[in-house]
C-alpha cells in the first residue's frame, strides 16, 4: 500500500507536458525536498497520456498544523481523500492516534471515499485544487 | 478556550436553518422538528439503505450433532436444504435516522442516530460498528479513549480490532434521546470543539462565513455512514455572493 501510494502521489517532472498549473510553482517542484520516505520516485517519468489522470493539488496547513515542505503534488484521479489522508500522516509523520482532516473551501470536510478528481471537478481553479488539512485530537 | 468555538443555541437554528435551506434546494430531506412546546428542536434525516448480504451456512455447524467428524467428512455431507448453501444474496433495507440536536451542556451540535430493519428490529451497536468506515475504526479505538461498550464486544468474535479497552469515556455509545425519549447512539460531544476550532479560527481569518452545522456534520457524519453531498460546501459561498 505504502509503495503504491509513493508512485501515485509524485511531482511532475519539470517541463512535463500539460502542465498549465504548475509554471508559477515551478521553483519548488524542480528542486524537490523529498522526506525520507521518499514519496517521489526518482527517474520515474510521467507519461504524456497519464497527465490528464492526474490533477494538481495544493496542500495548505490549518492551525498548528506542520506545514508540509513539498505543498503542490499531482495525483490521480482517483485517489480518496482516506488515501490523501494516510499519505500525509506518513508524510508528516503523525502517530496513528492523531487525526488529520482534509477541508474543501476552508470549512467542509469531504468523506473518506470522495475521488479527488470530483472534487477538482467542483472546486478547483485555475488548474489545481486547493485542499486545507489539520491535525486534530479528536476522537485521539 | 476561546469562547467563539462554543454557539448558542440560537445560532445553532440559524445554522440549521441556512443547512435545511440548502437540503431543500438539492432534495436531500433534511427537516426541522420542532420539539413539542415548540421551545426548542432538532434536524432529522430518514435515508434507507438496500445492503446485501451473503448468507454463509456452516456445514460443521448444522444439527448433525456428532462435533468430532473429521473435516472432510463434515464438508461431504450433502443437503439439499438451504441451511447448507454457502452464498445466498439476501438484500436487507436499513432505515436510517439521524438527528442533529443542540447540547446545552457542552454548547455543541449532536449526533444521535438509529438504524432499524423495515420490520423494527433495530440494528445493534455492533451492527452500527460494523458499518463504520475502516479508517474511523482505527482511530476510534486508539488514543486514551475507549470507545465501545465492554458488553457489547467482550464476546469472542474473533476480530482483534472489536477487543474493548476499557478505560475512560465512550465515544459512540447509547443514550436516550432528550425529546423523543427513545434509545439511540450518540457520538460523544466533548472533543467537538477540538476539531471545529480551527475550522473557525480559520474563517476569521480569512473573513469568511462558514457554516457551523455543515462543517461539523461533514467532519462528524462520515463516522456513522452520512456523507453529505459536496453542494453543502459550496452553499455557504453562493450564499455569501448573493447577499453582496
Amino acid at each position: 500500500m505504502a509503495e503504491e501510494l509513493q508512485s501515485m502521489l509524485q511531482l511532475p517532472p519539470s517541463g512535463a507536458a500539460g502542465g498549465e498549473g504548475l509554471t508559477e510553482v515551478s521553483p519548488e517542484t524542480t528542486t524537490p525536498e523529498p522526506p525520507s520516505s521518499a514519496a517521489v520516485s526518482p527517474g520515474t517519468e510521467e507519461p504524456a497520456g497519464d497527465t490528464k489522470k492526474k490533477i494538481d493539488i495544493l496542500l495548505k496547513a490549518v492551525g498548528d498544523t506542520p506545514i508540509m515542505k513539498t505543498k503542490k503534488w499531482a495525483v490521480e484521479r482517483t485517489r480518496t481523500i482516506q488515501g490523501l489522508i494516510d499519505f500525509i500522516k506518513k508524510f508528516l509523520k503523525l502517530v496513528a492516534s492523531e487525526q488529520l482532516f482534509i477541508y474543501v473551501n476552508q470549512s467542509f470536510a469531504p468523506s473518506p471515499d470522495q475521488e479527488v478528481g470530483t472534487l477538482y471537478e467542483c472546486f478547483g481553479s485555475d488548474g489545481k485544487l486547493v485542499l486545507h488539512y489539520c491535525k486534530s485530537q479528536a476522537w485521539g | 478556550m476561546e469562547e467563539d468555538e462554543f454557539i448558542g443555541e440560537k445560532t445553532f437554528q440559524h445554522y440549521c436553518a441556512e443547512f435545511i435551506k440548502h437540503s431543500q434546494q438539492i432534495g436531500d430531506s433534511w427537516e426541522w422538528r420542532p420539539s413539542k412546546d415548540c421551545s426548542d428542536g432538532y434536524m432529522c434525516k430518514i435515508h434507507f439503505q438496500i445492503k446485501n448480504e451473503s448468507v454463509m451456512s456452516h456445514p460443521g455447524a448444522s444439527t448433525h450433532g456428532q462435533t468430532c467428524l473429521p473435516m472432510e467428512e463434515a464438508f461431504e455431507l450433502p443437503s439439499d436444504d438451504c441451511e447448507v448453501i454457502e452464498t445466498a444474496a439476501a438484500s436487507k433495507v436499513i432505515k436510517y435516522e439521524y438527528h442533529v440536536l443542540y447540547s446545552c451542556s457542552y454548547q455543541v451540535p449532536v449526533l444521535y442516530f438509529r438504524a432499524s430493519f423495515l420490520d423494527g428490529r433495530p440494528l445493534t451497536l455492533k451492527d452500527i460498528w460494523e458499518g463504520v468506515h475502516e479508517c474511523y475504526k482505527t482511530r476510534l479505538l486508539q488514543g486514551p479513549w475507549d470507545t465501545i461498550t465492554q458488553q457489547v464486544f467482550n464476546r469472542p468474535m474473533g476480530s482483534s480490532h472489536l477487543e474493548s479497552r476499557s478505560r475512560g469515556k465512550e465515544i459512540l455509545f447509547e443514550k436516550e434521546h432528550p425529546i423523543l425519549g427513545q434509545p439511540f447512539f450518540v457520538l460523544h460531544p466533548c472533543k467537538t470543539n477540538e476539531f471545529m476550532a480551527p475550522i473557525l479560527k480559520n474563517s476569521r481569518k480569512i473573513n469568511k462565513n462558514v457554516n457551523y452545522i455543515t462543517s461539523w456534520l461533514s467532519i462528524v457524519g462520515p463516522v456513522v455512514g452520512l456523507n453529505l453531498p459536496l453542494s453543502y460546501a459550496k452553499a455557504t459561498s453562493q450564499a455569501e455572493r448573493n447577499s453582496d
